[in-house]
């Protein structure tokens, strides 16, 4: 039996408004602050109560009975993606702004197909080069450009 | 009015925000024209950059990026039947049919005039009405603002169409839920930060609206890439245009539709939640009905008068969702909630006060729509061949630039790198929120209003000593909520009623 789109993503959503209703008693308020009438704690508990009651309404009367269809979807190479993301979040400071970001789009044009050497780095130096340019002479928007190491030996 | 007019041709027409006007309507349509990317993607993208501007030409470049993305959206609908944008698959109906034809250049040069004359209409009654909702919405209190807002929360979902409503009050919810994130601003309390440092601020709007519009749109993009037949299809359609002259006839049938679906586009888009979407839609159908049998017939086939309806609604649309954001601080639609977050960060509190305390502000967006709109038809018209050829570039240089702009643009702003990867949790659960069909718009406008919805409550409160009487109590305040509840209830309780309705008609005739 395969679930319809609108009950996963009820499933999901009745998952998440559950730890938030869950949560909103681990804010921490002073007594004086629990005593007034509308405290810190009002509008998210309110909130809970209003998506737990909706995605349980989705769950029991979807509004489409579409199943989902994951066939046709290149997974993998959006795993490479996301995985080039968290990448780069690692690296811009430790590299520097030019090479972690000619990094990224040299991977990512890799991943999607290019193969020729060149045509990766004409694709994504100039670029990197004349953005940084852009930013830190047209927008004063300081970003390091080299690595930490460099930076640390000159 | 006239001083106010006067304020923003001073505003508007200076050096630097003409430059605005005019590479804002080249990237819109530049983005706008990227299946998949759609005006809402192409503003959060400009955020970073219009963020480094004053309050004036940030909000004038992102204005412009606006209604360029959507004359790009209408781009891509005619020569590849791809809409960038729901607002523009009406557009496809004719559209591509005329491109099939061997008509692109003409479709494209009657979708073009059609926008302008929509936009122009659009802003001459923004113009007029912007002002006057302004003075009224002066008496407003807190009491009517938070029931404004829950008003422009459920008029979103109830637009939402069918089986979708239930999914959209939802998201909303989860939208309201990511916006009580951080320290909260009265008790000075932390809510849900898990400890974390980063997270004491909240999460930023920006982010948000990056990682669920521009980075997910990019990730699906990668995950369902465009089949080989459909690129040869766009290579093909950008290589044939073919003639861009539209003739006096054509001109002549199309002007009273331009003029009657400018109206019902504008009117539609000052309707919180109900956006260039529903107006396009609505502008197709009733010119349909209008045209008689044998044009009606044509409609869908490549009929001019079908091409031109959508156009000139949508684009007057996106103008007429610039009336509640401006003057009562709620936006319309997804996009203008955008520019909302936008305007906020620059410290401006949109509402009645906006057109007192920020004239330049208020009166230059007005001005510069028009502008915007002579623009894009000056230099849009004559570029569209080249800027069609966007369409050529390979989708594997495309996407992770847009990847890396997305992820810059939010960095920029806070130069966390804990950001990008919060992008990235954000983006992956978008994407699967997608893929089970759940819409996104309904989110960020949550997550705007949120705040402001909770402060305004919390002030209401105050004055009202703690009573809820309020709800009640206080005419206006009632009126609109009951509006907002009637929103919802009617979408499930208005086919029921017209089938009773239908059913008394079929017995008092088969009694008579």
């Amino acid at each position: 039996m395969s679930l319809a789109k609108d009950r996963i993503g009820a499933l999901l959503l009745f998952v998440f408004c559950g730890a938030y209703w869950y949560l909103v008693y681990e804010i921490r308020m002073l007594p004086f602050q629990k005593d007034q009438a509308f405290n810190a704690q009002t509008m998210p508990e309110a909130l809970a109560v209003g998506g737990v009651a909706l995605s349980l309404l989705l769950l029991v009367f979807p509004g489409s009975k579409e199943t989902l269809n994951l066939r046709g979807f290149n997974w993998k190479i959006g795993l490479i993606m996301l995985a080039l993301m968290v990448f780069y979040g690692l690296t811009l400071r430790s590299l520097g702004f030019i090479l972690s970001t000619t990094l990224f789009l040299m991977g990512g044009y890799f991943a999607l197909g290019e193969r020729k050497p060149l045509t990766l780095i004409l694709a994504s130096l100039p670029i990197v080069v004349a953005f940084w340019a852009l930013m830190t002479q047209g927008l004063d928007i300081y970003i390091d450009p080299l690595p930490a190491f460099l930076k640390e030996a000159s | 009015m006239l001083e106010g007019i006067l304020i923003g041709l001073g505003t508007a027409l200076t050096f630097q925000n003409l430059v605005m006007v005019v590479v804002g309507c080249l990237v819109g349509t530049f983005i706008g024209m990227l299946p998949g990317l759609g005006p809402m993607s192409a503003i959060a993208l400009m955020i970073p950059i219009a963020i480094g501007f004053d309050p004036a030409a940030g909000i004038i470049l992102m204005a412009a990026v606006y209604y360029g993305a959507i004359f790009g959206g209408s781009t891509s609908s005619i020569l590849i039947n791809a809409p960038g944008v729901a607002s523009t698959v009406a557009t496809s109906f004719d559209g591509y049919p005329l491109a099939k034809k061997g008509l692109a250049g003409k479709a494209l040069a009657i979708a073009a005039y059609s926008s302008f004359a929509g936009g122009v209409i659009g802003a001459l009654l923004l113009l007029v009405a912007a002002p006057r909702l302004a003075e009224v919405s002066l008496a407003f209190q807190s009491t009517d603002y938070f029931a404004l807002m829950v008003l422009g929360l459920t008029a979103v979902a109830a637009f939402a169409g069918k089986g979708q409503v239930v999914k959209a009050l939802l998201m909303t919810i989860i939208g309201l839920m990511l916006s009580t994130v951080g320290t909260d601003q009265t008790q000075g309390v932390q809510r849900f930060t898990f400890g974390m440092i980063d997270l004491l601020d909240g999460v930023s709007f920006l982010l948000l609206a990056m990682a669920t519009f521009a980075l997910s749109e990019a990730l699906m993009g990668v995950i369902k890439p465009v089949s080989d037949e459909d690129r040869q299809r766009e290579m093909d359609a950008q290589r044939n245009l073919g003639s861009m002259a539209v003739t006096g006839d054509e001109a002549k049938e199309i002007a009273p539709v331009v003029t009657r679906s400018s109206c019902l586009g504008f009117l539609i888009g000052v309707l919180p939640g109900a956006g260039a979407t529903i107006a396009s839609f609505l502008a197709y159908g009733t010119e349909q009905r209008l045209a008689g049998r044998a044009k009606g017939a044509e409609f869908g086939k490549g009929s001019v008068r079908g091409l031109a309806a959508p156009e000139s609604a949508n684009n007057a649309a996106a103008t007429g969702s610039f009336v509640p954001l401006l003057t009562l601080g709620i936006p319309g639609s997804g996009t203008t909630a955008i520019m909302l977050g936008a305007l906020i960060s620059y410290g401006i509190q949109p509402g009645p006060r906006l057109y007192i305390d920020e004239p330049q502000v208020f009166w230059s967006v007005i001005i510069s729509m028009w502008i915007g709109n002579i623009i894009l038809l000056i230099l849009n018209l004559p570029l569209i061949p080249y800027i069609a050829r966007v369409l050529a570039i390979p989708g594997r240089f495309l996407l992770p630039l847009i990847f890396f702009f997305s992820l810059i643009g939010v960095y920029f702003v806070s130069f966390n790198t804990f950001d990008i990867h919060m992008m990235v949790v954000f983006a992956i659960a978008a994407v699967v929120l997608r893929l089970l069909g759940f819409p996104m718009a309904p989110m960020i406008l949550g997550f705007i209003l949120g705040g402001m919805m909770e402060e305004n409550l919390r002030r209401a409160l105050l004055i009202n000593n703690d009573s809820w009487a309020f709800l009640w109590e206080r005419p206006l305040t009632f009126s609109i909520l009951l509006i907002a509840a009637a929103t919802i209830v009617m979408p499930a309780v208005w086919p029921w009623l017209t089938k009773l309705l239908g059913r008394r008609k079929e017995e008092a005739g088969e009694g008579g």
